[in-house]
């Protein structure tokens, strides 16, 4: 590999080493907007320095101004390198300067294999000349650095053929072995199972400990706290404050990037900390607890009686014995019978999982081996099964065949209320109530040049015409929806309404999708899922690439859905969020249930052996 | 959706007025009545195939054949016209039939069995122009028998009566004035936002005023001529299309990102087939009217046709990757292109000539769209 020129350097983390990088009042203004208005930060040799703030900050200006995509002489301030000022044209400039940039965008050839990637313009050459590509040698090579990452993926396989986490570390794996002196990464790890980040974090380690400095780019605090000498935190724009990682904590570093503390990430159902009875409770409504009411008053001076005077239930599953709405007389408190009863006109029938799956199996294609093997649970009303696993063990794969989107059913039953649900299409499922959030918001969420009124409609847009029913007909009936008037003011107003309480960050709904801050997007999309009013929604990584803000607004949205009685499949690769927000997790391995998980039994250290495939051995046994 | 100005949609304006001052300085002649009527015949026919090749370009895909297919639609009926003595109506319906059968099929082609659309339809180009000289055998066939006047052969020789021409103007501005009215009564009921009164207001007396101008303006030779509403009926309905119905917002999508809009619900294959088909029926209307506005079907009909209607896209501002454009700036877009198809023809300027302005103006167009799209 490399010789030990940089690791023979001592570079330890003193202040007293020149900045290997150093930015001084960069102002970049783009018509209409200004995205950075002041920042200062400096990177030192061998120094993993972090950039936090939440989505629309900066951050991603910076980085392009890093790298040279936005030119020298589009921005005001200065850019030095080694204490010289560079003045970058391009991205080769900045590469020239020893910089390499990966983006959350990939800059991955599809067609190419892994190894071509990899070795993308420098392929290893023999043969008179040096004409001839070694292939050989590059796949070798290839094979090599990939065992490193602990991936085993075929280097001759195209890199289109690849998971989007696999691709992410396809380009980390070109950048490293670039041996560039200055690595910025721009949220890395989004993507990753925690297996995955584990090795890419101890990698930078190592190459820190070589001497390349790294600007990293996290949402996830836990990382950054792992892994950066330094944090700069930026706001609005500008560069707020530059910690010692050591010296600080996560709720401060939070507090910088939002100007505001927030001290509860998961907003859990409250427990009662006291064993006396709370004269006010609020519970969220989850179907393990739906025998407790989700709110319920007592009176504050008749402590004893034992019977709330007010009491709300979720109208689901088990509280088919209790009413969900129950009022009794506050003065006359030892009154044994409620002067006001409601209870659920379907209970009886809502103990019924709404989403039944057993026995499933699906391949990619009708001749291909399966990705999903023999998977069964249930889902109810009001639930939020949670669903983990590595890279590749199956979960996106779930949810997109589950959606219709994805895949050939090889056998098995799925059950959608009682009725079987095929799901050859995503139009079958919206129409029935099944709606995906995808975790590739650009490639599989938006329209990016519409506005975002357009990409909140798009999937609900019969909800807006009126088609006479003599239409209807046989081969009018084709086309018969598609081609009736939307009643435009109608759909503006749904459109507000979404764009509204999702807390939309733009002028209006008539701005660009593609304009808007990843956190942004992924609230159109969820809101052009909402929209289609279903009964069972399915979230791949909704959290992912967003800030802290948002990501609590996310996790707020997934309790309103289950508190309407909506269920929710939830996929993540954060655990913390997983085992935060689910009543139930299975993890799966290869395409297989690994184990399943009620909520008192959640830990990462079970989840994690079940997903590494030993879960199921321990519950068999 | 409200439309925003763009940069470029104000230079398309800028542009026509240009090149009209270039040539009515070359030749004044060019904003003549006469020469007016005429050149607003050619945009009628362009524009109508246009439209259709817009909406093809909304959804990212092309259309190459309906060149060869404007030939073979305006032959066919011509054939059946004057050689089987059909009337003209049915020989005409014959071949819009024609026509729906073969963009369905291609449609269904490019759908179903993933072939390109840029191939298969330059399949259909030299298919079409093939079957096109068998139909015609390679001779000319009027569109009418003898001298007689008959519906096809009208379809570009009508003109309305000067008083009712100006009736139909003011039709359509009083049309304008209740639509308007209602979509803001619409938009109130629901508490949204309405524009001032004064500027409605306005708007409409200039839009109107404009109408009447028009009208008279064509007085002065022999009246509006039949193509134009031709275009104006397509223009108004893909812009209903486009703008007012799920099918065109899911052109928009389909164009914008295809696997978005598979995953948003959306029945890619269905519309694709649908727009083709639409395609068909301004294909058949192109074919009839440029046919009869030659007089006769000769092998040179609709050449090269596809590519005027997709340079007037182009110009307009439509994206060949697909996801935008508008109806208004095709149909500017098909006016640049005959204003300069005309005027050059007017000053006389040799075929050559004409040819390399012809594709210098589709390739400025294109290099703009590369442009912009970033």
């Amino acid at each position: 590999m490399c010789a030990s020129a940089h690791s023979s350097l001592d570079i330890s983390h003193s202040s007293f080493a020149k900045p290997l990088l150093e930015a001084r009042s960069l102002v970049k203004k783009f018509p209409g907007v200004t995205a950075l208005r002041d920042v200062a930060f400096d990177l030192r040799p061998g120094e993993i320095h972090a950039l936090c703030g939440e989505n629309g900050a900066g951050k991603s200006t910076l980085i392009k101004l890093l790298a040279g995509i936005h030119p020298h002489g589009s921005y005001e301030g200065e850019l030095r390198v080694d204490d010289q000022t560079v003045a970058f044209q391009s991205i080769r400039d900045a590469e020239a300067a020893g910089l390499a940039v990966i983006t959350q965008e990939f800059a991955l050839i599809d067609e190419l294999s892994v190894a071509e990637n990899i070795f993308l313009g420098r392929a290893p050459r023999c043969g008179p000349l040096g004409l001839r590509v070694a292939w050989l040698e590059m796949h070798r090579r290839a094979g090599v650095l990939l065992a490193d990452f602990g991936l085993a993926i075929p280097p001759e396989r195209p890199v289109r053929e690849l998971g989007i986490g696999q691709k992410q570390l396809v380009e980390i794996i070109r950048a490293i072995d670039k041996k560039s002196r200055i690595l910025v990464l721009d949220e890395p790890t989004a993507a990753l199972t925690e297996h995955e980040v584990a090795v890419l974090l101890s990698h930078l380690s190592r190459l820190r400990a070589q001497g390349t400095a790294c600007i990293y780019i996290s949402h996830k605090l836990d990382e950054v706290f792992a892994l950066a000498d330094r944090i700069t935190v930026l706001r609005d724009g500008a560069s707020v404050v530059t910690l010692t990682t050591r010296d600080t904590t996560i709720p401060s570093v939070i507090k910088h990037m939002v100007g505001r503390e927030i001290s509860d990430l998961f907003p859990r159902r409250p427990v009662a900390a006291s064993a006396s009875e709370p004269t006010l409770s609020i519970r969220r409504p989850v179907a393990a607890s739906a025998s407790e009411p989700i709110l319920s008053v007592r009176h504050p001076l008749a402590a004893s009686a034992s019977e709330p005077i007010l009491s709300v239930r979720p109208p689901v599953a088990a509280s088919a014995s209790k009413p969900i709405l129950s009022v009794r007389h506050p003065v006359a408190a030892s009154a044994s019978e409620p002067i006001l009863s409601v209870r659920h006109p379907v209970a009886a029938s809502a103990s019924e999982p709404i989403l039944s799956v057993l026995a499933l199996t699906a391949a990619p294609t009708r001749n291909a081996p399966p990705f999903l093997r023999d998977i069964s649970f249930d889902l109810r009303a009001g639930e939020v099964l949670g669903i983990g696993g590595l890279m590749g063990a199956g979960r996106t794969e779930l949810l997109m065949h589950l959606f219709g989107a994805w895949g050939h059913r090889v056998s098995g039953d799925v059950t959608l209320r009682g009725q079987p649900f095929p799901a050859p299409t995503p139009r079958d499922a919206i129409t029935r109530g099944l709606v995906l959030v995808s975790e590739d918001r650009k490639r599989f969420g938006l329209i990016l040049p519409q506005p975002i009124g357009f990409n909140l409609s798009l999937s609900s847009l019969f909800r807006f015409t009126r088609t006479p029913p003599r239409w209807r007909g046989l081969w009018g009936g084709l086309y018969a929806r598609q081609l009736a008037p939307i009643d435009t003011p109608a759909e503006h107003l749904a459109n507000q309404h979404f764009f509204t309480s999702l807390r939309i960050k733009a002028p209006d709904q008539h701005a660009r999708v593609g304009g808007l801050s990843g956190g942004n997007q992924q609230k159109v999309v969820l809101g052009k899922a909402l929209m289609t009013e279903p009964t069972v929604v399915l979230l791949d990584e909704p959290t992912r690439g967003i800030d802290v803000g948002a990501k609590r607004e996310v996790y707020e949205l997934i309790n309103r859905l289950t508190a309407e009685g909506k269920a929710v499949i939830l996929v993540s690769s954060e655990l913390p969020e997983l085992m935060g927000l689910s009543d139930r997790i299975i993890m799966l391995t290869a395409g297989r249930i690994g184990g399943e998980f009620a909520r008192a039994d959640f830990s990462q250290e079970k989840l994690l052996a079940a997903a590494m495939g030993r879960g199921a051995a321990q519950r068999g046994e | 959706m409200t439309l925003r100005p763009t940069p470029q949609f104000l230079a398309l304006p800028c542009a026509l007025l240009a090149i009209a001052v270039f040539f009515a300085v070359k030749e004044p002649a060019f904003l003549g009545p006469r020469n007016l009527t005429q050149l607003i015949v050619e945009f009628s026919i362009v524009g109508t195939l246009a439209l259709g090749m817009f909406m093809i370009l909304l959804t990212g895909q092309i259309d190459l054949s309906v060149g060869s297919g404007v030939g073979l639609v305006g032959g066919i009926a011509a054939v059946l016209v004057f050689q089987q003595g059909w009337p003209a109506s049915l020989a005409m319906l014959a071949a819009f039939a024609a026509a729906l059968v073969l963009w369905l099929l291609m449609g269904t082609l490019i759908v179903k069995q993933r072939i390109p659309a840029f191939i298969i339809t330059l399949g259909g180009l030299l298919i079409f122009k093939g079957l096109f000289w068998l139909v015609i055998q390679n001779s000319t066939v009027p569109v009418s028998r003898g001298d007689q006047d008959n519906l096809y052969s009208l379809l570009t020789t009508y003109y309305l009566p000067n008083h009712v021409g100006l009736a139909l103007a003011a039709l359509v501005a009083a049309a304008l004035a209740i639509l308007t009215n209602f979509t803001r009564a619409a938009r109130t009921a629901h508490g949204l936002p309405v524009p001032p009164v004064a500027r409605v207001v306005a708007q409409w007396l200039v839009t109107a005023a404009a109408l009447v101008a028009v009208a008279h303006l064509f007085n002065q030779f022999r009246g509006v001529p039949l193509t134009l509403l031709i275009l104006s009926a397509t223009a108004t309905t893909v812009y209903f299309l486009t703008q007012h119905t799920p099918f065109g917002r899911y052109l928009y999508a389909i164009g914008g990102n295809e696997e978005a809009a598979v995953l948003s619900g959306i029945a890619v294959h269905r519309v694709l087939i649908g727009v083709y088909v639409l395609m068909g029926v301004t294909v058949a209307l192109t074919g009839f009217m440029t046919t009869a506005y030659s007089g006769a079907s000769t092998t040179t009909v609709g050449d090269l046709m596809e590519l005027d209607a997709i340079a007037a896209c182009v110009i307009g501002g439509t994206a060949l990757k697909g996801g935008r454009g508008t109806v208004w700036g095709v149909i500017l877009g098909a006016l640049i292109m005959t204003a300069l198809l005309n005027g050059m023809t007017l000053l006389a300027v040799s075929p050559e000539a004409k040819f390399i302005a012809r594709g210098l103006v589709l390739t400025v167009a294109v290099w703009m769209d590369v442009k912009l799209s970033r």
